[in-house]
């Protein structure tokens, strides 16, 4: 049985939570009082992850943390389509692991203006907003050019892969620490195209998307 | 520069920014909007805000018919941007003045454009010539637009036909205020370019451009980004400089005060019943055997919001008035779709419809009214037409497919060729249960299997001829079916009305006691007294005349009530029903 060490509002965990419904995966979570308790710092969760941070996975005793390294794990042994994590394509996952990292800076970035503004964090607020904007640019840009070209994803797949799924959620979540995405569109309508993965499920902050236009 | 710009036109968008299903967040001069293409390809541009609560609409869901406001529901209608649901007040009818401010919208030059005050039409671009243009990525600056079109004066690129040459030669075609045109040569290619700035506010502004010419494949791609690079980097020295000066105050958006007309108290008018609009019958069909559809078209503007169930007095020619439900689906907003059966016993209405309106004539119309409106909130929803009554249940179905919400729609007729608006009933896929050429007895029967499972939650509604509707509330109340979930709408009232008492009535709120004598009903009392009463058909059937009975006992002669209504005692239908007690107060 996999458990998932979880905060409701971690934007980290939501992305393991998305992936695990997506491939249907059951799961059971241990919430974790990251606010205000702080518990990710207490003694038993340091045992778990010394870095203190969520979330943290086990999967019958393999003790996993990092949200991106959480989901190459999940999509490599739980999905039998073999499509969020194409293992047999190396170009792929080498875009992958590109988007992977970049995840990490919309973390550092654009979850750290969502740590100021909602949690009272003492962090450099406008080097942060600063910071996710110009990866929003990037992304932005990425996107509305995949779009040009017929592609919807983040990876030039037919399909999404787990490098959508961890840049989603400090995304769509972005507003929280007060960077609207007003000036990205094609962030926008991917945002839409990743709520309608059929499995989507929402947390705090994230809503669902309508249905889309079935072609007549 | 920008308070003269509020009369102007300007892009807000790309085409290709408004997919279908997506909602897109606009802005200019300081001003948000929501924008989003509905199914049928209108685009509608309205202020950002739902009028609840204030919340963006900009994150509410494009259904392709209603955009749905994220926080509690609230539906707004393509088109008219009325809105035509509140899921926390299921059984009634929204009024017609929760409308949102919307913008024009002119889609050209593969960009969206709009105006807060426009001064005439969107003016021609010279040198875009519409069909093989090339749209290229918009690029937000944070700069005030004057700066960027000052920068864009100095704008070079390659022509499409020579993109990966270097310099080009760079014409300035025309600079305005918000737009500079450039023609770049090299050898014997040359494009035409025309960059519009839109002013998003004071500090930020997108540069839209667009090329004279269209390519394919990779050499379009190539195109593409050949000017998002060079844009980018002009983007980023505008951005620069910006930031080296203090920036301008955001511009504050005025919202619209609310109108004269909806904050004070209605002043007196002319009374009876009231044709506001004109319309053209822009198509006359035969829909099935005996039933005519009509397509009505405004002749300007856009007719007013409709929700399911609602229905409209038709004006005829001759005189009469008539009412006939609206069988359109939500959103659909470009005209109204009615049904008119030909009554064997014509007393002049539906013979009118039939052999003297023809397409292209000009018909009145009344605003549409809903007195029989629809829950969204059933656990399932049952429908049963017979006949010529399937059209407002035909406008409630599709409501609820369009949200996927539970329901089924039984049709009694006498025959296939009997059915009408069978594009309409194709939609409806399934949920569709036709029942064909049955006896009374027969249809008795089927009702009673219809309406056997009655749980908590549900809903059942009626319109039919008249024998019908009363034998299927019957059976709904035998199997155990309560009033409140049962609603109903007769074509006419048949009772024969009894207007020989004479009573008293005192209207509470306007200080006036009138007596009514055997002969006229209270609502023409009323009007002789100078108060407008609302009125639609006048027979007791539509609803549209109801008034509050605050004492006394009323005799009721009308259609429209259901029989726990009728026991309670507190409302009325002034045209038809009367009083049993001497004096009747009503909230009037």
């Amino acid at each position: 049985m996999i458990t998932l060490y979880d905060y409701e509002l971690s934007g980290n965990c939501y992305k393991l939570r998305l992936l695990m419904s997506f491939l249907r995966i059951d799961y059971k979570t241990v919430p974790v009082d990251f606010y205000p308790g702080r518990e990710h710092k207490s003694e038993w969760f340091l045992k778990l992850n010394p870095l203190g941070q969520l979330p943290v996975l086990d999967d019958d005793g393999l003790v996993l943390r990092d949200a991106q390294a959480i989901l190459v794990y999940l999509a490599s042994k739980y999905d039998p389509s073999g499509t969020w994590y194409p293992r047999d394509n190396p170009a792929l996952l080498g875009e992958i692991s590109q988007w992977l990292a970049f995840a990490d800076g919309i973390t550092s970035t654009a979850s750290a203006a969502r740590l100021h503004d909602a949690l009272f964090y003492d962090f450099d607020i406008d080097v942060a907003r600063a910071g996710a904007h110009r990866l929003f640019r990037i992304l932005d840009e990425h996107l509305w050019f995949g779009e040009q070209q017929g592609r919807s994803w983040i990876c030039s797949a037919g399909h999404p892969t787990i490098a959508d799924i961890a840049c989603f959620p400090y995304i769509i979540l972005s507003e929280e620490g007060g960077i609207p995405r007003q000036d990205y569109p094609a962030i926008r309508r991917w945002c839409d195209r990743v709520k309608r993965i059929k499995g989507f499920t929402v947390m705090s902050g994230v809503f669902p998307a309508g249905p889309g236009k079935v072609a007549a | 520069m920008l308070e003269e710009a509020r009369s102007r036109w300007h892009p807000i968008a790309a085409a290709h920014d408004l997919q279908f299903r997506h909602v897109f967040h606009g802005q200019l001069l300081g001003r948000e909007f929501a924008v989003w293409r509905a199914d049928d390809g209108y685009v509608n541009i309205w202020e950002n805000r739902c009028l609840h609560r204030g919340v963006r609409l900009s994150i509410g869901i494009n259904d392709g018919r209603e955009l749905k406001c994220q926080y509690h529901g609230w539906r707004y209608s393509n088109r008219t941007a009325g809105c035509t649901y509140i899921p926390a007040h299921p059984a009634d009818a929204p009024a017609r003045t929760i409308t949102n401010r919307t913008f024009p919208a002119v889609e050209r030059y593969g960009l969206v454009w709009s105006s807060e005050e426009p001064r005439g039409e969107l003016p021609d671009v010279i040198g875009l010539a519409e069909g093989k243009l090339l749209a290229l990525r918009g690029i937000p600056v944070n700069a005030p637009a004057d700066k960027v079109v000052e920068r864009l004066k100095a704008y070079r690129f390659q022509p499409n036909g020579a993109i990966d040459g270097e310099g080009a030669e760079i014409l300035i075609d025309a600079a305005q205020d918000f737009a500079v045109a450039l023609r770049s040569r090299d050898g014997d290619a040359q494009t035409h370019g025309v960059f519009f700035v839109q002013p998003v506010d004071s500090n930020r502004s997108v540069i839209r451009g667009v090329l004279d010419q269209d390519a394919e494949g990779a050499a379009r791609i190539d195109i593409l980004r050949h000017h998002n690079e060079r844009l980018s980097k002009l983007r980023d020295q505008v951005e620069r400089e910006a930031a080296n000066v203090p920036s301008p105050a955001p511009i504050e958006p005025v919202y619209e005060r609310v109108s004269a007309e909806l904050a004070e108290m209605p002043g007196m008018t002319t009374h009876g019943r009231k044709a506001a609009l004109r319309v053209t019958v822009a198509r006359k069909w035969q829909t099935a055997d005996g039933i005519a559809g009509f397509e009505l078209r405004p002749i300007k503007g856009i007719l007013p919001t409709f929700q399911p169930g609602a229905h409209i007095d038709v004006h005829m020619p001759n005189g009469e008035i008539r009412q006939y439900s609206i069988t359109n689906g939500p959103g659909e907003t470009d005209s109204f779709v009615i049904g008119v059966k030909l009554e064997r016993d014509s007393k002049g209405g539906s013979k009118c419809m039939h052999e003297t309106v023809r397409e292209g004539d000009v018909l009145a119309i009344s605003e549409p009214r809903n007195n029989f409106p629809l829950r969204r909130d059933s656990t399932k929803t049952l429908f049963v037409a017979g006949g010529i009554g399937i059209t407002p249940l035909l406008a409630m179905a599709q409501a609820l497919k369009n949200q996927d919400l539970t329901h089924e729609l039984h049709y009694f007729a006498q025959g296939e060729e009997h059915l009408a608006f069978a594009d309409r009933l194709k939609y409806l896929g399934d949920a569709l249960k036709p029942h064909l050429g049955l006896s009374p007895d027969q249809t008795g029967a089927e009702l009673r299997q219809i309406v056997a499972d009655y749980r908590n939650g549900m809903h059942l509604y009626i319109c039919g001829p008249g024998p019908m509707l009363e034998a299927a509330r019957k059976i709904a109340t035998e199997q155990g079916w309560p009033d409140t979930a049962v609603h109903f709408e007769y074509f006419k009232n048949t009772n024969k009305i009894d207007d020989s008492s004479s009573f008293e009535v005192a209207l509470a709120r306007s200080c006036v006691t009138l007596q009514v004598p055997a002969g006229k009903t209270i609502m023409q009392v009323m009007r002789e007294s100078g108060i407008d009463v609302p009125s639609s058909c006048e027979q007791g059937a539509c609803g549209t005349c109801v008034a509050t009975v605050i004492e006394g006992e009323p005799d009721h002669q009308d259609v429209y009530l259901n029989d726990a209504e009728r026991k309670a005692g507190t409302k009325i239908m002034t045209c038809v029903s009367r009083a049993k007690s001497a004096r009747l107060v009503l909230d009037i």
